[in-house]
């Protein structure tokens, strides 16, 4: 079917103004946020279930490329259209459909904006857990193609942990539900399976959320250090004393600065490392375990510890770290973020060796990090347009995920793999773990329509890699 | 039988002749539903087991693995069954990582030895180390230089179930309310497809988004996509304090709302357990003198000293409130009594009722109180006997039909009922797995509950994965 043809059939689907395919158009679908680029042949945007079944119908006779899209907050290419094809954009599917509380549960579609339902459900005593630092304009459904993390998932875990189900149009158009409202459905766990899948294997269009009770009483405190590694050996030392902290956030003087400069949130400018650790739960017991990790801070030669006594105190903190992406564009025009992860324990050695690839490379890195997670962020920043800067960047980024996953640790803690770590796969896996994932995306997408050329590399035999143990 | 012959000597070369079984009488007690296998080996090492399925593979054997045995009457009865892999001698603790809260075991090892590898100096364990029969000293004393550690697990068959069997059944118990599910605790995983190639997924970080998280997909698979190996789970520190309070009320009514009133605060139990009188009876072990009702709320506390003390004091009231007939307290080596036994109840069942039916009924939160009294007003009126253990605030629900087995029409009037519970527990989103069954039954019961939307989607996994169909064949949801 030719182009003009096909967008006749997509008009009669979702309604004529709901396909774009002018040049500019498909040039705004053309970015997210990592540093990949490709335009796709159009977008779509759906309003319902129904539409997207047609529309993935359509595209599996004539054998087009289909890439579901949020709000594009993805940091490692897994939006970019690297083969052409149709963007199924996901704004107009924005509603909750249903929250349930007696059941603990919300039914939305993917559209919707993270922290939108997180606020809805804030009034009404209960929390989404996971919270992206894009919360404000992250989709739900982005969150489940990725598997999100965040400053909570320390102790809420991930996206995957709070997922109970979902409906999802196969390959060929049909619609099914994996999981459901109860828990423990007989059967493969499909919903686990499709958490942080990346589009590639089914497209989901209503996921069942699990929601929580908010707790009794939140405590946050920020340290302040004089040396990073005084910070790490704090992270460490606090699980280590059998402490499970909802957060253990950091931030080095990089990032300080630049978050001072943009959202002011009080971070001394000469402190080395500013960690957040936040306590939440019943407020028993809570103070003396405020004390024992103010103690365990002193150990670490802390320079000063301050507890926000006021919910716009606690803002306040936390403003940093959510803005701390924005606020390095200060710096430079660019950044790139490695979501290497290691073993928590190994987090001190991470580091050092992180500010050795600045160096080795020449690149300025500022580290903001879920430390509690031993999932790291170094910011490597530079000028996209200066071609050879930016060469020197990735090649930094890829030694830097390499680091990683020799400490034991993975190329991906929350961003996913998407097209930007393909290459570096190959760090963790050996061709028949690569080759097992080929076949799990041969069981749904035989065809290989959906966001392809995203998550596994193809396969090459060059790489003896041995894979890690676990 | 030349050809069975070579069979073995190639198996033998794998294994070493020491390490398979051929006779009649040895094989006999590896019988999956009344099938024999014609030999059971017993792999060293994941390398091993990945020759061993290799050479199955290419012979077209039907192969099923099996750990100590407490889940083997999960599913359909085989379609076919040449060898049993066995995990005892998968039994290496890779990895304690105490201080990364992280420990990689392979699949062989028993779930209590793990629990007991993560005790105190002083002895002090998630489980009852006391009661448990640990086989291996050499766990509990070697190198404890922490606080106290332990996996936040509390599946049934504690004492003897291996972690490959907990993982690949996705054995749950009470306390998943505050630790939550397998797939929340399980990192990262190494296995052998049924080609017989070595597949490792996830790792030792606690976040880890780097490919198709197969893990997730292995838990719950009952051994029809691969043999696990080699697992890597998170631990959690020991609680500060540990205790239970047991309360017993002579009305559902006064039961369901005590239950709800704790749920709807923001306090944390570790489990709020609903039993009734059969199932509160029978623990071994039950040592408590609680003057019993028609039903017994348990309710485990495992915190900070502080939180846990409020908790205790708070439901306590609540309890008089709403006017139960008695109730007591356990901490520590009691609590840890306690929940030991309720998760050995089924086992302890089993023992005095050769008939018994174990169903597992799955249904969306707030439905608990109307699937317990559908279920105590169907099993009664049919005259069946039966211990009832309900999770609530989980969706989660045990029966046990204490069956002998003789009585052909008690059987029946079971096998009828379970229908009627399935049919029930859809309606509240849900299902029912049937865990144990005589074989002779099993035709008749909906083993795997009623069959859903999804299940051609896990038809598509299991023949991509396994197109010979030699994993576990036919006993897994849909007869995959």
């Amino acid at each position: 079917m030719e182009k003009p043809e096909l967008i006749v059939h997509l008009k009669e689907i979702v309604g004529s103004d709901h396909v774009l395919s002018s040049d500019m158009d498909l040039t705004l679908y053309s970015y997210d946020a990592s540093l990949d680029r490709a335009k796709p042949d159009m977008v779509i945007l759906p309003g319902s279930t129904e539409e997207v079944s047609k529309v993935v119908t359509l595209a599996y006779k004539e054998k087009i490329p289909l890439i579901g899209r949020g709000s594009g907050t993805n940091l490692t290419g897994g939006t970019i259209p690297i083969k052409g094809g149709i963007i199924i954009h996901f704004s107009r599917m924005n509603r909750i459909l249903e929250i349930d509380i007696p059941n603990r549960t919300a039914t939305v579609q993917p559209g919707v904006i993270t922290l939108d339902l997180q606020n809805r459900v804030a009034e009404l005593g209960f929390i989404y857990a996971p919270d992206p630092a894009s919360q404000k304009v992250s989709t739900l459904g982005g969150n489940f193609g990725e598997n999100s993390g965040g400053p909570h998932c320390l102790k809420y875990g991930v996206t995957t942990n709070h997922i109970l189900g979902a409906e999802v149009v196969l390959d060929d158009g049909t619609v099914t539900w994996t999981g459901g409202k109860a828990q423990n459905n007989p059967g493969y766990d499909l919903t686990g399976l499709l958490v942080g899948s990346e589009g590639t294997l089914v497209i989901a269009t209503k996921l069942i959320l699990k929601l929580i009770r908010a707790p009794e009483a939140v405590k946050t405190m920020l340290a302040i250090y004089d040396t990073i590694e005084d910070g790490a050996n704090t992270v460490s030392a606090i699980i280590a004393e059998g402490i499970i902290p909802a957060t253990l956030e950091m931030m080095d003087n990089k990032v300080i600065q630049a978050v001072e400069a943009s959202v002011h949130a009080g971070y001394p400018l000469d402190a080395a490392a500013v960690l957040i650790i936040e306590l939440d739960g019943m407020s028993d017991g809570m103070d003396k375990k405020a004390e024992k990790i103010s103690e365990i801070c002193k150990r670490h030669h802390v320079r000063e510890i301050r507890l926000a006594k006021t919910e716009s105190e606690r803002a306040k903190l936390w403003a940093g770290r959510k803005g701390a992406f924005g606020a390095v564009a200060r710096l430079r025009p660019s950044y790139m973020c490695c979501d290497g992860t290691v073993p928590r324990t190994r987090l001190p050695e991470a580091l050092a060796k992180v500010m050795e690839v600045s160096k080795k490379y020449d690149v300025p890195i500022g580290n903001v990090f879920h430390a509690g997670d031993g999932n790291l962020h170094p910011l490597i920043m530079f000028d996209e347009r200066d071609e050879e800067e930016k060469e020197r960047v990735l090649k930094a980024g890829s030694e830097i995920l390499k680091i990683c996953a020799d400490l034991g640790g993975t190329i991906s803690g929350e961003h996913g793999v998407g097209v930007e770590k393909l290459k570096e796969t190959h760090f963790i896996f050996c061709e028949r773990d690569l080759e097992f994932a080929r076949q799990i995306k041969k069981a749904f997408d035989p065809m290989g329509l959906l966001n392809p050329g995203k998550m596994i590399p193809e396969p090459d035999n060059n790489h003896q890699n041995q894979g890690v143990l676990v | 039988m030349t050809d069975l012959n070579n069979r073995y000597n190639e198996l033998m070369e794998i294994v070493g002749p020491e390490h398979i079984r051929t006779d009649d009488g040895d094989v006999e007690q590896y019988a999956v539903d009344g099938m024999t296998p014609n030999a059971v080996v017993f792999p060293k090492d994941t390398q091993q087991v990945s020759d061993v399925v290799t050479y199955a593979n290419l012979k077209n054997l039907a192969i099923i693995p099996f750990g100590s045995g407490t889940k083997m009457a999960l599913g359909h009865p085989p379609k076919r069954l040449d060898m049993v892999i066995g995990t005892s001698r998968l039994n290496s603790m890779v990895d304690v990582d105490t201080d990364n809260l992280t420990f990689t075991v392979e699949a062989g090892v028993k779930f209590r030895d793990i629990q007991a590898r993560l005790a105190t100096e002083e002895d002090r364990c998630y489980l009852p180390l006391e009661d448990l029969g640990t086989e291996a000293e050499a766990f509990i004393c070697s190198d404890r230089s922490h606080s106290g550690c332990f996996m936040p697990l509390d599946p049934p068959f504690s004492a003897s179930a291996t972690i490959g069997g907990i993982l690949a059944s996705n054995s749950t118990g009470p306390r998943r309310l505050l630790y939550g599910l397998p797939r929340d605790i399980l990192l990262g995983i190494r296995f052998v497809t049924p080609d017989g190639a070595i597949v490792g997924t996830g790792g030792k970080t606690v976040k880890n988004v780097s490919g198709y998280d197969i893990s997730k997909l292995m838990i719950g698979s009952a051994g029809s996509l691969g043999i696990l190996c080699e697992m890597t789970l998170r631990l959690l520190p020991l609680p500060e304090r540990m205790e239970t309070i047991l309360v017993s009320f002579d009305s559902f009514k006064n039961t369901s709302t005590f239950v709800e009133a704790i749920l709807d605060t923001q306090l944390l139990p570790a489990a709020v357990e609903v039993m009734n009188k059969r199932a509160f009876e029978g623990f071994k072990n039950n040592k408590s003198d609680l003057i019993p009702g028609r039903y017994a709320v348990a309710v485990a506390l495992e915190a900070y000293e502080e939180a846990v003390d409020r908790m205790k004091l708070e439901m306590l009231d609540m309890a008089k409130d709403f006017e139960a007939e008695d109730s007591i307290v356990f901490s520590e080596d009691g609590h840890r009594l306690f929940w030991h036994s309720m998760g050995n109840l089924q086992n302890s069942m089993a023992n005095r009722f050769p008939g018994m039916i174990t169903a597992k009924l799955s249904y969306q939160i707030s439905d608990w109180k109307n699937i317990i009294q559908f279920a105590d007003d169907t099993l009664s009126s049919n005259h069946l006997e039966y211990t009832l253990l309900c999770h609530t605030g989980n969706g989660g629900c045990t029966i046990n039909f204490l069956l002998d087995g003789d009585d052909t029409a008690a059987s029946e009037r079971a096998v009828s009922t379970i229908d009627l519970l399935l049919e029930q527990t859809c309606k509240a989103n849900g299902n029912l797995v049937v865990q144990t069954a005589p074989t002779n039954l099993k035709k008749d019961l909906p083993l795997w509950g009623e069959p859903r939307f999804d299940s051609p989607v896990m038809g598509r996994i299991k023949n991509q994965l396994d197109p010979k169909g030699i994993m576990s064949s036919g006993r897994f949801v849909g007869g995959l």
